[in-house]
């Protein structure tokens, strides 16, 4: 059995072919149930997320696997093969099991070590397991992928510290405040960046978001998409008391909130809480004299920047230390799918051995009339036990072969010197059956 | 006796260091494990204690110093396992370490004065040392309160960041700590003047007893102590006293209670040594 990878990432084909390739604005089940009835995928897995759409496929006959998922593609996005074969990459075997760990693992990724893609590879699998596309091999690759993806999280700093300026923006908050439960978070400005953090911080369940803009219509739209409530520019001194986090990215070319403001606020604010400023806007909004506040954070764009750029020079430092563990984690792949190619010759020789023995027993079945059922029990034991521990050693030293070829003349010399017949290479003699999915979609 | 602990506590202290440095959740388990077997040999070696001379062990320095990191390790655990946080441990095991080292190495000769054999003078010494213990623990989450806050502030986010709690959390904590420790050292200032008070009129002819006031600066430090702790619940409340200047004054508070631990009651000969 040969593992075989087709796809196209980030990496390999531009948005536009991704977005054609793309599997998972549609029913992806229905797609690997598709990919599952072509007769060279004995078992498959579709792996697609925004920056990549990736076939797993087990295969007797990856030559063959390989032209079927190409027309599988074209026929289930309805486009020609030459609109996206230029852009697919191949992997077989190895090279195809470390693909998948290095993605498990956060390394493949754009932003290296984002949490989510192990999660998407674990809904990748788990809806073709659901489906019984499937089997014993890609079953174990995946499985062993959620591993290295575990590992390289537990045991490196890969997947640490913010990586975008709105969730440093977050994270900061969550140190100052802890639960963000029922902080009131004030937004001013309306612009796209105020949004993104609007919702980072809705999405972190904060109490309430008010967004307050110049112009009234802009605070009204973003406070729809964010779920906040709108208020008027002119009520912002009274807003600012009893905010806890204070958003702002205006276009304003003076700031608007100066240090006499903010203080004013603090001195009424009810509560003795800090509070923490973003200023997302160029050039800024607030005074950095605010800053001299006891009680107050301010953060702004270059502060932020500066701590994105920080975690990402962290995170590169951490990329040699988790591709060793997926190099490590490959090598035991490797000796596992190994030993698994000596299983067959393994079995037979174990049931060529019984049968002789059996033959035996059987054979003297006459001149062992004579003993008790008990004694027969034991004779019938000490054979089996014999064989047992003949077969024992050389089964050992099939399975640990060093590498593939070795273990391929191993293997026949075994299947030679017993005459063994290990049914091998039976299962893909089927492929010839019609592909009944073939016109399912024309 | 007090060695075993010790050598516990010592074990747990470097675990929760190497947790801290490394936030491995496995390690964090094996630190809290190492601490609770420590409390729990502590507890031991107190009940033998207790048994042998009939009441908790307090009046020699060394046992009462023991009972007091016993405390100590208690109240921690206990605000352990209702948190969640375990990056404090790294803070108070040293505290822990360090005091334990006096029983282990000094074990005192328990040999109290027959006129503290009343019910009240026991529980006048718990509530102070269960005071003092959530003193510690407040001063060690004032302390880092402040370089958690330092980071923020100068936007240098840098190794307390990442390990520390948010300041909020420590904040909460810290005001916990002191509104506890605030009631029981209230609590047992106010039973140690009743007490002093029955047993001057049970044992005149006590010297210990008559010379008790607040020109004795055992005495004299406690108060000291109770005004701090005092002024930092009522500024808490009233004044918004809370983040950084509670922080302030928990480390302060804390101070002070050391120097009355260890200087005073070594160097200075006051009317509190029933030897």
């Amino acid at each position: 059995m040969h593992l075989l990878l087709l796809g196209v990432s980030h990496k390999t084909a531009p948005v536009d072919v991704r977005e054609r390739l793309d599997f998972s604005s549609r029913d992806l089940g229905a797609a690997v149930e598709a990919l599952a009835t072509r007769p060279s995928a004995a078992e498959s897995v579709v792996l697609s997320t925004c920056n990549r759409s990736e076939v797993y496929v087990a295969s007797e006959n990856p030559e063959t696997a390989r032209d079927e998922i190409i027309e599988f593609l074209s026929h289930y996005h309805s486009l020609p093969r030459e609109s996206f074969s230029p852009h697919l990459f191949s992997l077989g075997d190895d090279a195809a099991a470390k693909h998948l760990f290095r993605v498990a693992a956060g390394l493949d990724s754009l932003v290296v070590g984002e949490p989510q893609i192990l999660g998407q590879v674990k809904d990748a699998f788990e809806t073709a397991a659901g489906r019984r596309c499937t089997g014993p091999m890609l079953s174990k690759l995946f499985h062993w992928s959620f591993g290295v993806g575990k590992r390289v999280r537990s045991e490196t700093a890969l997947g640490e510290g913010a990586v975008s300026i709105s969730f440093a923006a977050v994270t900061l908050a969550r140190k100052i405040f802890g639960r963000l439960a029922g902080r009131r978070v004030l937004v001013i400005g309306a612009g796209e960046i105020s949004s993104l953090t609007a919702e980072h911080l809705r999405a972190q369940g904060v109490g309430e978001i008010v967004i307050t803009s110049r112009t009234a219509a802009h605070a009204e739209a973003l406070a729809a998409s964010v779920g906040g409530r709108a208020a008027r520019w002119d009520d912002l001194a009274l807003l600012l008391t009893t905010a806890d986090i204070v958003v702002t990215a205006t276009g304003s070319q003076r700031p608007i909130l100066t240090r006499a403001h903010i203080e004013a606020t603090t001195g009424s604010r009810h509560r003795a809480d800090p509070l923490f400023i973003i200023d997302l806007a160029v050039p800024r909004d607030v005074e950095a004299a605010v800053s001299d506040i006891e009680q107050v954070f301010l953060y702004n764009v270059d502060d932020l920047q500066s701590i994105v750029h920080e975690n990402l020079t962290r995170r590169s430092r951490e990329i040699a230390h988790a591709e060793t563990i997926v190099a490590e984690e490959l090598l035991k792949f490797a000796t596992w799918q190994r030993s698994r190619g000596a299983v067959p010759t393994v079995v037979a020789l174990r049931q060529r051995f019984d049968a002789i023995r059996r033959a035996e027993l059987q054979r003297l079945d006459g001149k062992l009339a004579g003993l008790s059922p008990d004694a027969r029990a034991r004779v019938d034991e000490v054979t089996r036990l014999i064989v047992e521990k003949l077969l024992l050693e050389p089964t050992e030293q099939l399975k640990a072969l060093p590498d593939e070829e070795t273990q391929v003349a191993y293997t026949e010399a075994v299947n030679r010197l017993f005459r063994l017949r290990t049914g091998e290479s039976t299962s893909s003699s089927t492929d010839a059956a019609a592909d009944p999915s073939a016109d399912r979609r024309k | 006796m007090n060695a075993i602990p010790l050598v516990l506590y010592a074990a747990a202290a470097i675990v929760y260091a190497v947790h801290f440095a490394k936030r491995q959740p496995a390690v964090g388990r094996m630190a809290t494990t190492l601490l609770l077997l420590a409390a729990l040999s502590h507890t031991f070696v107190i009940g033998m204690q207790t048994m042998e001379v009939r009441h908790v062990p307090f009046a020699s320095r060394s046992h009462a110093i023991s009972t007091f990191v016993w405390l100590l390790a208690l109240s921690y655990l206990y605000l352990e396992l209702t948190t969640d946080e375990r990056a404090m441990g790294v803070f108070i095991l040293p505290i822990a370490v360090g005091l334990q080292m006096i029983p282990a190495f000094s074990p005192g000769v328990e040999n109290a004065d027959p006129v503290l054999d009343s019910p009240w003078f026991w529980v006048h010494l718990l509530s102070l040392m269960f005071s003092y213990a959530t003193f510690a623990l407040a001063g060690m989450l004032g302390l880092t309160y402040m370089l958690q806050f330092k980071e923020i502030k100068k936007k240098h986010l840098g190794y307390f960041y990442a390990r520390l709690p948010s300041l909020h959390v420590l904040d909460a904590m810290n005001s916990r700590a002191v509104v506890i420790g605030w009631l029981f050292l209230t609590i047992g200032v106010v039973v140690g003047v009743v007490w002093t008070a029955q047993a001057r009129a049970l044992a005149p002819g006590n010297s210990n007893l008559q010379a008790m006031g607040l020109n004795d600066p055992k005495i004299l430090m406690a108060i000291v102590t109770w005004m701090v702790y005092s002024f930092e619940v009522f500024a808490r409340s009233t004044m918004g006293w809370t983040g950084r200047r509670a922080a302030w004054l928990s480390a302060l508070g804390f101070a002070i209670v050391l120097l009355n631990f260890l200087p005073v009651s070594y160097f200075v000969q006051t009317s509190h040594t029933f030897q």
